[in-house]
């Protein structure tokens, strides 16, 4: 398995679920193609006459341009769910994820606060959930999506159980 | 025996690990013997004796805050409705006018009435509110219950106590009065917010408070009798004439003097003077601005305590936090270029109780460590924050961190392959780390330090950009709690970055391990175990602290700074 330039060495990284790639599919049709098809009334109102002001040109350039945008964050959907990775340390959990902006981030079993299990209807439907981790500072944007949720289940009870015994206070 | 028995020296290493070893010995041969004789030799505004305000350190007894308090709060209020009809018949009595119009004096006993009935109404809410608010403080917990329809009843652990902070507004300053706020790592509201009490009462419950947070009273002992405050030592003060300097040249007043030229120049060449009354509520404003920056900020004095370091500040309201041993998440020294020529630098700091800045001037000041100070006044603080710079060299280690270039003082900055992506401060840029802290040093012009004690950082990443992986460097980033410190080590290279993460995760992880209770004085149970022994006069060790020392070695590299 390919690791990037950030990660430690060493780490075999644990990899969410394919499956994830359809939520986030639904997630960006959701996003993406709305603004597009809101992006085209203009469009639709300037060839029908209604509309003088916007060019013909913009009125096709802007929802051109995001879709094109649009297009192109649907490439990046797959690789990105392959980029999501964790693994279990003795003393800390690592999370990584991104391609163009990547990010490792460690966390502690001892800092942690609480652990949140939640489970969209999307995710519902694949089995899915979405584990996320809260320390004492907002900054710890601690998130696992796209796990099957035995391993969710499994992985809070882990979190839970390593939390306790390594117990830290602020 | 006297209160210092109970304490440590201020300076005593906190890394000294007692795990498992047996509590401290029972409190009451240390509190017993002569409450006040410990702190009597020593200046400070201590409170008067403990035996006049035992009524609050007395355990599990309800008590109230003070029947003035809801009027205190109110004031507003009722000063705004004396000065509307003050105001009224002071006019109509100098025209020689009736005091109420004709078709007024009918209607005025129904007018009276109306008006007496809405006042009864509001100081019989004030009545009962102040009447069903009541606070205990018992067997390791503060308890406050509030409320008459919607009943509040909450309670918090006295050692997970992250500030004190004793808040006197102007008109309570006038009757003796004190708000208390007791700050947890909630970052919201403040846990228990007691308005008002009276000042003595106040200290006194500041005093049991932290007595029984340190894990100096365990149970509940002989209620009744006052815990005895902690000794301090005064640190520090700025003198009003560094702040108003220091005000003078801040960022604000650059901004200013950049906006006063630019209205000015566009005043001649648009031969119009409408610029100059966008100035004058910009004035207003900025006049604001600065006098709150004044009220609050002056007097400023820091003091040591065995309870934790003690802030004093404010003009016409003053404000006395009090922020334990190991609270502070992480610190912040920065210096803007206009402070250069002076060597001034300002202090700030995460706690985790005070969370983001939510009252702008409230938030700034208290989250503020030093408004400003000289390079022996950041020394002392710092001693104060990391009594254990774990280093051999810390005033190298940390000048080098203020004003040092390149791998002065042992710093790792960025390679020299990224230095277009920051021209200026690629020489700045770089982190060290110390036995108990790390040290990340940004900025040519805005130079900036961050101090992340080890046992405190919460979690780490990495960061890398595509530009950054095109040159090679990374970013990381520690998360502490909400703050004005947001530490980011940026721009490192990456063999560095990871080394870093890996070791850091490593260092971490230990001081996580040595800190073993948030009683902080049962951490440091050794010395105090000395102390009780040792035969010296107790008056002699607080006299020169270890904790000084880093500024006796600034002082004489002082004038070359200043």
């Amino acid at each position: 398995m390919h690791t990037e330039a950030i990660d430690p060495p060493g780490i075999v990284w644990q990899r969410v679920s394919p499956k994830y790639v359809t939520v986030r599919l639904v997630e960006w049709a959701v996003g993406n193609l709305v603004t597009v098809l809101l992006l085209c009334l203009p469009l639709v109102f300037v060839l029908r006459g209604w509309w003088v002001w916007p060019p013909l040109w913009l009125a096709v350039a802007a929802p051109a341009v995001m879709l094109v945008a649009a297009i192109w964050r649907l490439v990046l959907i797959p690789r990105q769910v392959r980029a999501i990775g964790y693994a279990e340390r003795d003393d800390d959990l690592l999370i990584r994820g991104g391609i163009f902006f990547q990010r490792t981030m460690a966390v502690p079993y001892g800092r942690m606060q609480y652990v949140d299990i939640g489970v969209g209807p999307v995710e519902r439907g694949l089995g899915l959930c979405t584990l996320k981790l809260h320390t004492a500072s907002p900054g710890t944007n601690a998130k696992i999506p796209g796990l099957p949720a035995a391993e969710g289940a499994r992985l809070r009870e882990q979190l839970a159980a390593r939390g306790e015994a390594r117990l830290a206070g602020l | 025996m006297t209160a210092e028995g109970r304490f440590p020296e201020p300076g005593a290493p906190a890394g000294q690990p007692v795990r498992g070893t047996e509590p401290l010995p029972g409190p009451e041969p240390l509190r017993g013997a002569g409450p006040r004789s410990g702190t009597g030799p020593f200046p400070g505004p201590g409170p008067g004796p403990a035996p006049a305000v035992g009524s609050t350190a007395s355990d599990g007894e309800w008590l109230r805050v003070h029947p003035a308090s809801p009027f205190v709060r109110g004031w507003v209020a009722l000063a705004a409705i004396a000065f509307f009809f003050g105001r009224d018949i002071f006019e109509r009595s100098l025209q020689g006018r009736p005091v109420f119009q004709d078709e007024l004096a009918g209607r005025a006993p129904f007018l009276l009435a109306g008006g007496g009935v809405v006042l009864l109404i509001a100081v019989l809410g004030f009545v009962l509110t102040w009447y069903f608010t009541k606070y205990q403080v018992s067997g390791g917990y503060v308890r406050v219950n509030t409320g008459l329809l919607f009943r509040q009843q909450r309670q918090a652990r006295l050692d997970r106590v992250q500030a004190i902070d004793i808040v006197q507004p102007l008109l309570a300053r006038i009757f003796g009065l004190a708000e208390l706020k007791f700050e947890v790592a909630d970052a919201g509201e403040s846990a228990v917010r007691l308005a008002y009490l009276k000042i003595e009462d106040a200290r006194q419950l500041r005093a049991t408070i932290l007595a029984r947070a340190a894990g100096v009273t365990a149970g509940t002992g002989s209620p009744g009798e006052a815990v005895p405050e902690a000794p301090e030592f005064p640190v520090l003060a700025v003198p009003p004439s560094r702040l108003v300097g220091s005000l003078l040249l801040s960022e604000q007043s650059f901004f200013v003097a950049l906006g006063a030229v630019v209205s000015v120049v566009l005043s001649v060449l648009t031969e119009s003077s409408a610029f100059y009354l966008y100035l004058i509520p910009a004035a207003l404003g900025l006049a604001a601005s600065y006098w709150s920056l004044f009220n609050k900020g002056y007097n400023f004095t820091a003091a040591i305590s065995p309870d934790g370091i003690r802030l004093r500040y404010g003009l016409l309201d003053t404000q006395a936090q009090t922020l334990p041993p190991g609270r502070i998440q992480a610190l912040k020294i920065t210096q803007p270029p206009l402070w250069r020529p002076f060597g001034w630098y300002r202090m700030q700091v995460n706690v985790a109780g005070y969370g983001l800045v939510d009252n702008a001037g409230e938030g700034t000041s208290r989250t503020t460590l030093l408004p400003v100070g000289r390079l022996d006044d950041v020394m002392s603080m710092l001693a104060l924050v990391l009594p254990d710079p774990g280093s051999d060299h810390p005033a190298d280690v940390f000048t080098a961190g203020l004003a040092g270039l390149d791998s002065d003082g042992g710093y790792v900055t960025t390679p020299r392959r990224a230095r277009f992506l920051a021209p200026l401060g690629w020489r700045r840029n770089g982190f060290t780390a110390t036995g108990t802290a790390l040290l990340l040093r940004s900025g040519r012009w805005w130079r900036e330090l961050v101090v992340v004690p080890h046992q405190r950082t919460q979690s780490m990443a990495l960061q890398q950009g595509p530009l950054a992986r095109r040159f090679g460097v990374a970013d990381l980033v520690l998360h502490t709690t909400a703050g004005p410190v947001t530490p980011r080590l940026a721009q490192a290279g990456v063999d560095e970055a990871l080394a870093l993460f890996d070791q850091q995760s490593a260092r971490a992880r230990l001081a996580r391990k040595r800190q073993t209770t948030e009683q902080w004085l049962r951490q440091v149970a050794p010395p105090l175990a000395e102390a009780v022994e040792a035969p010296q006069p107790v008056v002699e060790p607080p006299e020169t602290p270890p904790v000084v020392e880093p500024v006796e070695t600034q002082t004489k590299e002082g004038p070359k700074h200043g």
